[in-house]
Order: C-alpha cells, then sequence, then structure tokens
C-alpha cells in the first residue's frame, strides 16, 4: 500500500512534477501538491462541476480523476485565464454580466466554456446551455452567465444588453 | 478523502489479466472513475487495489467490418462513442445513449465498459446495446468467453464478472447495422440525473425490440418482436419483461405508464 506514483504533468503551460500516492485525487493533487486553489471542491462526486479542469482538451471532474491517471497530462484551470493581472477576455465578460455571484462555481465554469468555445467560437443558447449542464451554480440563476458567454463571443444583442442594465 | 489503495496501470493485457488474478476479490478495475471514485469516496466500496484498465490495447478503439460487425473496447469513452463516424451512421441509437449520459465532464471521462459492469437498472448503454443484440467479450487468464448482453446482468449492480475476469469489448451484430431507432428517457433535470424510465427501441427488416431502463433489477430487452408489430403489441411484450419499482424518484405505477406512453410515441416515428 502507499506506493508513490510520479506524476509529470504540464498545468497552465508550466511544468510540474510530484510524488503522490494512489489514491490523491488530481483536484488535491491541484489544490495541495501544486498550490493552484483556483479549482474548488464542491459535492466531490461528479455533480456539481466547480472541480472542472481541462485534461488533454476535455473537461472533466477533477474530484473524480487520479492524479497519477493524469500523469504526462496538459491541464488547464482557472489560473491559466488572466495573464499579468489582467483578466482574460471570458473573464471580463462575466464579470461585466454578473456571470459572477458567490464566485465558487466561476472557476469550473469557465473552463467548461473555455472547452466550448474551443469547439464553438460562436455557440448557440442551446450549446452554452449543454456545455454547462454539468456546472452548477446556485446564484445567477444561469441567465448572466449565459449572457456572458453570448457577450464574449460578440453576440449579445444590444436589446438584451439594455434590459441589462435596467 | 478517499480510502487508501494501491494504485496499478498495467500496460499489456497479459499483465493485467495477472494481477486480477493475483488480487482476486481485493482489487477494482478502474476505467472512467465516475461511478467507482464516488462509491469509494462514500465508503460504500473499499478494494485494497484499483487496477487502471485505460491502458490495455485490446481494451481500446472501436473497429467495423461487414462480417465481424461493430466491436467497441470497454475503455472507449461516451465522447469517442458519440463522435465516431461509422457509428453515427450505422449504430445511432448508440451514439444518442452516449450522448445522453449525465454531463459534458462525465461524457468524457466514462466508459461503455464502466457503464455496463456499474450493471444499474438505469445503464443508458445498457438497454440501448440490448436493443441492438449487443454481446460482452469477458476475458480472463482462464481464455476468452462471449456471452448475450442479456445473460450479463444478473441483478442491481450485479453481473456475471467473475473477479478475476474483465470486460474486454462490446460486440454489436452486423445485422443490427442501420436498424431504425427511437430513444427517450425521462429525467426530472438534464445533465444531473439518472432515468427514471428509458426505452430505446431498434427495428430492422427482421426484429424489432425495445430496451427498457430503469424497470427492473437490470436493463431489460423484449422478445424479438415482428417488425411490423402494433404498438399494443410491443407494449404486451415490454410489460413482460419489465417489474418496476416505487421508490424515491417514480412509482411503479408512472414508470409502467412512461413505458407505454414512450413506445407509442416512439413507434410511428422511428428514423
Amino acid at each position: 500500500m502507499n506506493t508513490k506514483h510520479t506524476v509529470a504533468v504540464t498545468v497552465n503551460g508550466k511544468k510540474y512534477t510530484r510524488e503522490v500516492v494512489g489514491h490523491r485525487t488530481l483536484l488535491r493533487f491541484l489544490r495541495e501538491d501544486l498550490g493552484l486553489t483556483g479549482t474548488k471542491e464542491g459535492c466531490g462526486a461528479g455533480e456539481c462541476g466547480a472541480c472542472t479542469v481541462i485534461l488533454n482538451g476535455k473537461t472533466v471532474n477533477s474530484c473524480l480523476v487520479l492524479a497519477p491517471e493524469a500523469d504526462g497530462a496538459t491541464i488547464e484551470t482557472v489560473e491559466g485565464e488572466a495573464k499579468n493581472g489582467k483578466l482574460s477576455n471570458l473573464q471580463e465578460a462575466f464579470h461585466r454580466n454578473h456571470g459572477v455571484q458567490c464566485g465558487f462555481c466561476t472557476p469550473g465554469m469557465l473552463m467548461s466554456v473555455k472547452a466550448l468555445l474551443k469547439e464553438h467560437p460562436k455557440p448557440t443558447v442551446d450549446q452554452i446551455k449543454e456545455a454547462i449542464e454539468g456546472n452548477f451554480c446556485r446564484c445567477t440563476g444561469y441567465q448572466q452567465i449565459i449572457e456572458s458567454v453570448l457577450d464574449a463571443t460578440g453576440q449579445l444583442k444590444p436589446k438584451t444588453e439594455e434590459m441589462r442594465r435596467v | 478523502m478517499l480510502h487508501e489503495f494501491s494504485y496499478l496501470a498495467p500496460r499489456e493485457r497479459k499483465d493485467l489479466l495477472q494481477l486480477l488474478k493475483k488480487h482476486s476479490g481485493q482489487a477494482r478495475l478502474l476505467a472512467g472513475g465516475t461511478d467507482l471514485l464516488c462509491d469509494i469516496r462514500l465508503g460504500t466500496d473499499k478494494p485494497a487495489y484499483l487496477i487502471d484498465v485505460k491502458h490495455i490495447p485490446e481494451m481500446q478503439g472501436i473497429t467495423w467490418s461487414e462480417r465481424d460487425g461493430l466491436a467497441i473496447g470497454a475503455t472507449v469513452t461516451c465522447i469517442e462513442i458519440m463522435r465516431h463516424p461509422v457509428i453515427a451512421k450505422k449504430f445511432p441509437l448508440l451514439a444518442h445513449a452516449a450522448g445522453h449520459i449525465g454531463s459534458a465532464q462525465l461524457r468524457n471521462r466514462a466508459t461503455i465498459g464502466g457503464n455496463l459492469c456499474t450493471a444499474s437498472p438505469c445503464a443508458d448503454l445498457g438497454c440501448s446495446s440490448l436493443a441492438l443484440g449487443a454481446r460482452v467479450e469477458l476475458a480472463s487468464v482462464r481464455g476468452t468467453r462471449v456471452i448475450p448482453m442479456k445473460e450479463f446482468f444478473t441483478g442491481v449492480k450485479a453481473t456475471q464478472l467473475k473477479d478475476d475476469e474483465v470486460v474486454q469489448r462490446v460486440l454489436y451484430p452486423a445485422e443490427a447495422a442501420g436498424a431504425a431507432w427511437g430513444m427517450e428517457k425521462l429525467k426530472r433535470i438534464k445533465g444531473h440525473d439518472l432515468a427514471v424510465v428509458s426505452v430505446a427501441i431498434a427495428r430492422t427488416a427482421t426484429w424489432l425490440r425495445v430496451g427498457i431502463g430503469s424497470c427492473a433489477p437490470t436493463p431489460v430487452v423484449t422478445a424479438d418482436l415482428p417488425p411490423q408489430a402494433t404498438a399494443a403489441a410491443v407494449v404486451a411484450a415490454a410489460f413482460k419483461v419489465v417489474n418496476p419499482i416505487d421508490d424515491v424518484r417514480a412509482s411503479r405505477d408512472f414508470r409502467l405508464f412512461m413505458v407505454e406512453e414512450f413506445i407509442r410515441k416512439l413507434l410511428p416515428a422511428l428514423a
């Protein structure tokens, strides 16, 4: 028991190598071994999506991946968004559109949206809804999140924008 | 926090089968982990060893031939099934079923082998595969055997799989390719819920079958019916194989009602 595994990963372009036990989840690995605490633990059971990261180009619940399974992988987390203290376009859009309230779901939400935009640079509302169906938000009612994504992709209709500002 | 276990990741089939034999009864196989890691976290499963099967070449990939039909490696994920051009063209029911499991994060990880081995009564790839007449290829150091999926499921979360065995591939007969299909799944919330009732219909020129989920201890399938069977006959055949329970998600009566509703809705619209 407790055999150590070497896990070498590239997270947001930076390489890390650590020794971990087999039962370490990728989520704990990111947060506790690498100190990347942007990714959150919600339910720990693959329901809420707070821990969503992009693993080799695909979104996963990092609470349901073991760190040794991710050996050799390329991982993207919320820490990869802002550059030199400047928010990414997507983060700016969430900020502008009140897509963030308590903020706990945001890191995971951003990763699901980022993966969506790679496949569909101008997603429809239905595509946005499908992409975030594995991400719970208990504050916004999702409308502002959908609008944030529409705004980030230049699709927010002026009328909607006016209504939002009332 | 997860219960402690040793993580093993064999690279070759023969090593996997040896490990399974050696740790028989103490090991669980890890594919997508979307069910297993939840069970371990909850403490309902406390294996000493987790054997990751994702590196085994024989359990990967999707192959198709007119002679041998479709073979899907047990570690193939839902998203791979959804996006595979041959499956989209020849087994659209399967692509649909895989595309409506859980959320994107889960579909990116969950595998067909895992879905079948978890053997939940509501397994989406269970009822759809049953309708298509799938078989399951099992391997162990004792050899390889192929059994009808109908026999694979033995009860709630129970299968024929022995402690030293692994599901290697899932096989679909060539004669089921191009089957007309329809599937309906009743859920309370899209993306986060298990099916309350699911109904998958496949029809070729020679048979019609209905696979049903969440209405018996296992996913079930009707006997082969004539392709032109009336809705009443299909419903009667379905009622012979289901035996739903009352639980927090739905009553027995409601489930039976929905089985009939779905069959009557799907039958005239099979595509």
